[in-house]
């Protein structure tokens, strides 16, 4: 009995593991298959020729690059401007506090395809074309409180006292903060950047919104499932996996390896 | 005033067929982004005392996918290719139409403030086409660099929404039938009322989300006329429709999606569009087509140039699609109706087995019993709202 | 510097002031937009005015009543299932994942990058009438014959449990990892069973996790219209789906914009309610 109760918990986190990764591994499995036909659905036989052609089918490309550019875009301005937000929010006093918090909250609990369309009417009523910086716009957009979020964390966290040893020591507030407080805390905000840059990459109903006639990946796929996703799209989804999670391994590592004291 | 022809209006020329140019002075309107005349090789800018004409740099086309010839192995556009060896312009060919609704929301924007959307060429559906000409959104051809337009087939040289094919002409048409799969199914596959009535196909069938096609197919089952529809006819073919998914009769309504699924096996039988079928044969060789007993709808996909596209460098791309050897090197890939009189004859030189196919060069058999849906009733604002509402949305 | 020093009490406006303008443009005003969009009437041919049209809201809510509920209904029963997967998850992690948490964390949110739209074709792989898992189903008799996964709500819900389980579990595990293990340990040393232990230290100080999870999920999953189209018939339409047709399909922008906005009300209604019973002070709101 007592060794049901103790394998119960591990058992079922397994069970969860396997569901969570079980789309992946077909993902990853069909980017070996080769089909009949245009249709990826049934095995058919194993082959690496996908993996060596995974900018095959016509338009991928442009859209994948599409996708990286907008994601490293508007990561980097969502961190600046989310950081710099945290900041204001961890370590001043100031008015309007509440407010702050209000809207900083707001995007992230309104659902996708409110903010996709009324971003749309938005650009609809100022007769602004639809397309790539329309994209960017909304990417920074609903990035920028998930930023502030995941800084504000790590900001939370800080011991201040570091910072103040540094000023007793002679330094100015900016050398302090370039110096001191930056480096510490910038573990939350590469998880900040990294956040916004998958959010931003995997991004579908607000940029199905306001694409006008830019593609990006996720738009691709969408428009490919019509007439049969080509392999290669599975091939780039796993790539995309890999490297992901690759990202986040170093940055786990990294933690593990950090001193007690300043995680 | 005259002026040495360039090298490029002299291939030009060539690749036509020795047709002659008469040169009215016209040019895109500027700010397109396939428009212009950036600094090329050409010696006339955009308003000589001439009034030449001078091809852009770059085209660029919007269309559906698979819909023109590509070579698997280096996935590059044989007749594209060819276009740009005979005229240097290079093509930007862009597979973003899924649905004639997604494209036009994407764009609608842009259009109706004038302001081009980067496409020289769309190419959309019958009832799309008529709504972008009735609400302004498309310039109007250059007949003059299109004398090859006369190839034409007669059928579709007149619809009601472009009598003098002024703003359009067909890219391909086709028919809509059922697509199935007679070994699952069991037999044949003669009429919708089968898909809507036997037990055995219940949550295997799918109809499609374009409402000309499947309200089209439905009023023809009932005995009506889908070219002029009539609201009793549209009605019962609503409720009819409403009860097979109330009690899951229909599983989905669906775009192309439903070629994965029928190769698959999720469902059995399906609206489907002849050029599809043909393809999809490749993935499942059981499945068939057929054009219900009642009859089948045909549509055609016309080439449009959205506002602000390069009206020229159009133009003479059409022209370059209606020389029948072209045409017929795109149907032959393309397997849907061919609009171009002539290709079937040079079609025979390329696979002879094609020219004798019914569903790429149909017989007058078959037109007979294939209608063109009511243009009208298909942009028609409460008719789409209960055909969307059966669909679910 | 030194200008800066003294005029201290400016510097926290100029921090908020870049990003928070971004948002006022590009948050409010599109919402001030979509407004005045609801209550606007015309078509594509005739253009469209503002004409104080309420009757978009009432043909809204009474046309589309059935999609608003289910929506509702959908999105809670993926975020009750996401809680009573996520909740073991996280426990699992926080208190017994030891050296290995980051790794198990990250084997939950990897997933998560490969874009939303393939994860959900995979299902319909998974899912196929003829495929293995119903095949298994079916032996085992879970599924009748003729039965199918593809094309019901169970798929569609099911869809939506597993695309947004992440926005459950992170904030979980969070709060739950922050628990100092000795509160549980004196629990226990004055006598209380493991179960006793959990429900009545554990939990509650989990509830803020609990609370922002289900937030994370809910509100996204109410509005979702993917799964309903790709993985549910026409019976299984959510509002989403109607919001999306009206804008793309049938140009209605008004009704469109009408259907938005009632959305977000409904939405902020329930979770008023939810927070109201919960009560704010432990959420760490």
């Amino acid at each position: 009995m007592n060794l049901v109760r103790r394998n119960a918990l591990p058992a079922f986190a397994f069970a969860a593991f396997a569901y969570l990764l079980l789309p992946i591994a077909v993902v990853v499995v069909f980017s070996f298959n080769d089909p009949l036909g245009r249709f990826n659905y049934t095995w058919e036989g194993f082959t690496l020729k996908h993996w060596g052609d995974p900018f095959g089918p016509p338009g991928l490309k442009e859209a994948i690059i599409a996708s990286l550019q907008i994601a490293a875009l508007a990561s980097v301005v969502a961190t600046a401007l989310g950081t710099l937000i945290a900041l204001a929010l961890v370590r001043y006093r100031f008015r309007g506090r509440g407010i702050t918090n209000l809207l900083i909250f707001m995007p992230m609990t309104t659902p996708e395809i409110v903010m996709g369309a009324s971003l749309l009417t938005l650009f609809l009523n100022l007769g602004v074309t639809t397309g790539f910086w329309t994209i960017f716009i909304a990417h920074v957009m609903f990035d920028i409180s998930f930023v502030v979020v995941t800084v504000k964390a790590r900001l939370v966290g800080f011991d201040r006292h570091l910072e103040e040893a540094a000023m007793d020591l002679g330094a100015n507030p900016f050398s302090t903060f370039a110096r001191v407080t930056l480096p510490l805390i910038a573990p939350g905000i590469a998880a900040g950047a990294l956040l916004a840059f998958a959010l931003s990459i995997d991004d579908f109903v607000i940029t199905l919104f306001n694409a006008g006639s830019t593609i990006t990946f996720p738009l691709y796929v969408w428009g490919a499932a019509r007439v049969g996703v080509p392999p290669q799209v599975n091939v780039i989804g796993t790539l995309i996996f890999l490297v992901a999670a690759g990202l986040m391994l170093v940055n786990v590592l990294v933690q593990i390896r950090r001193p007690k004291g300043a995680s | 005033m005259t002026r040495p022809l360039t090298r490029r209006e002299l291939l030009e020329r060539a690749a036509l067929g020795g047709a002659v140019l008469t040169l009215p002075g016209f040019l895109a309107a500027c700010g397109g982004s396939g428009g212009g005349i950036e600094g090329t090789a050409t010696t006339a800018g955009a308003t000589t005392a001439s009034g030449a004409k001078t091809l852009a740099d770059k085209l660029t086309i919007s269309n559906w996918t698979l819909y023109i010839d590509i070579d698997e192995k280096t996935k590059r556009y044989p007749t594209l290719e060819q276009f740009t060896t005979e005229t240097g312009v290079q093509v930007d060919y862009i597979e973003d139409v899924n649905d004639n609704d997604e494209w036009f929301g994407k764009n609608q924007a842009s259009l109706a403030k004038g302001r081009p959307v980067g496409r020289d060429i769309a190419i959309l559906t019958d009832w799309m086409a008529a709504r972008m000409v009735r609400l302004g959104y498309v310039d109007k051809l250059d007949r003059s660099a299109i004398p090859n337009a006369s190839n034409l087939v007669d059928a579709l040289a007149s619809p009601g929404w472009d009598p003098n094919r002024e703003y359009s002409l067909p890219w391909q048409s086709g028919l809509t039938g059922i697509g199935y799969d007679p070994e699952r199914v069991g037999g044949e596959l003669t009429s919708i009322s089968q898909l809507l009535e036997d037990p055995k196909l219940k949550g295997k069938v799918t109809f499609l989300t374009e409402m000309p096609d499947t309200v089209g197919l439905m009023i023809l089952d009932g005995g009506g006329d889908p070219s002029k529809v009539v609201k009793a006819d549209f009605d019962k073919a609503i409720e009819r429709l409403q009860k097979g998914v109330d009690s899951g009769q229909i599983r989905q309504f669906t775009g192309n999606d439903y070629s994965g699924p029928l190769a698959k096996g999720d469902i059995w039988a399906a609206v489907a569009w002849s050029g599809d079928m043909v393809q999809l044969t490749a993935d499942n060789p059981n499945l068939k087509f057929a054009i219900p007993e009642a009859g089948g709808m045909i549509w055609t996909d016309n080439m449009l140039i959205p506002k602000g596209g390069d009206v020229f460098t159009a133009s003479t791309f059409m022209n370059f699609a209606y020389d029948p050897k072209v045409a017929a090197q795109i149907e032959a890939y393309v397997n849907y109706i061919c609009p171009v009189k002539g290709a079937k004859e040079a079609i025979k030189a390329i696979d002879p087995e094609l020219a004798s196919n019914a569903l790429i060069f149909p017989d007058e058999a078959t037109l007979a019993k294939a209608k063109i849906f009511d243009a009208a009733a298909a942009d028609d604002k409460t008719y789409k709202e209960k055909f969307q509402a059966v669909v679910g949305a | 510097m030194d200008w800066l020093h003294r005029h201290r009490t400016v510097v926290p406006y100029l921090l908020l002031a870049p990003g928070l303008a971004w948002l006022a443009v590009f948050f409010l005003v599109p919402t001030y937009y979509l407004a005045n969009t609801s209550l606007q009437s015309g078509s594509l041919d005739v253009g469209y005015a503002f004409t104080w049209a309420w009757d978009n809201y009432s043909n809204a809510i009474s046309t589309y009543h059935e999609q608003f509920v289910r929506s509702l209904e959908y999105a809670g029963i993926a975020t009750v299932a996401a809680l009573l997967v996520s909740y073991p998850l996280a426990y699992f992690i926080a208190f017994r994942g030891g050296r290995w948490k980051g790794l198990l964390l990250l084997l939950i949110i990897a997933p998560f990058f490969v874009t939303y739209l393939i994860r959900t074709l995979a299902w319909q792989t998974i899912l196929a009438d003829e495929g293995f898992v119903v095949d298994v189903l079916q032996t085992i008799g879970v599924l009748g014959d003729g039965d199918r996964l593809l094309a019901t709500s169970t798929a569609v819900v099911a869809g939506i449990t597993y695309n947004f389980l992440p926005f459950m579990a992170l904030p979980l595990y969070v709060s739950l990892e922050q628990i100092d293990a000795r509160l549980i340990e004196a629990a226990e040393d004055l006598y209380a069973s493991k179960v006793h232990a959990f429900l009545r230290v554990t939990l509650p100080l989990s509830l803020p996790g609990v609370f922002a999870g289900t937030l994370l999920t809910f509100i996204p999953a109410a509005g979702d219209f993917i799964n309903a189209e790709l993985l549910g018939t026409p019976r299984q339409s959510m509002i989403g789906n109607v919001i999306q047709s009206k804008f793309l399909v049938l140009t209605d922008y008004g009704q469109a914009a009408a259907l938005s906005f009632t959305l977000m009300a409904a939405i902020l209604v329930l979770i008023a309610i939810y927070t109201r019973v919960l009560g704010t002070e432990r959420m760490g709101v």
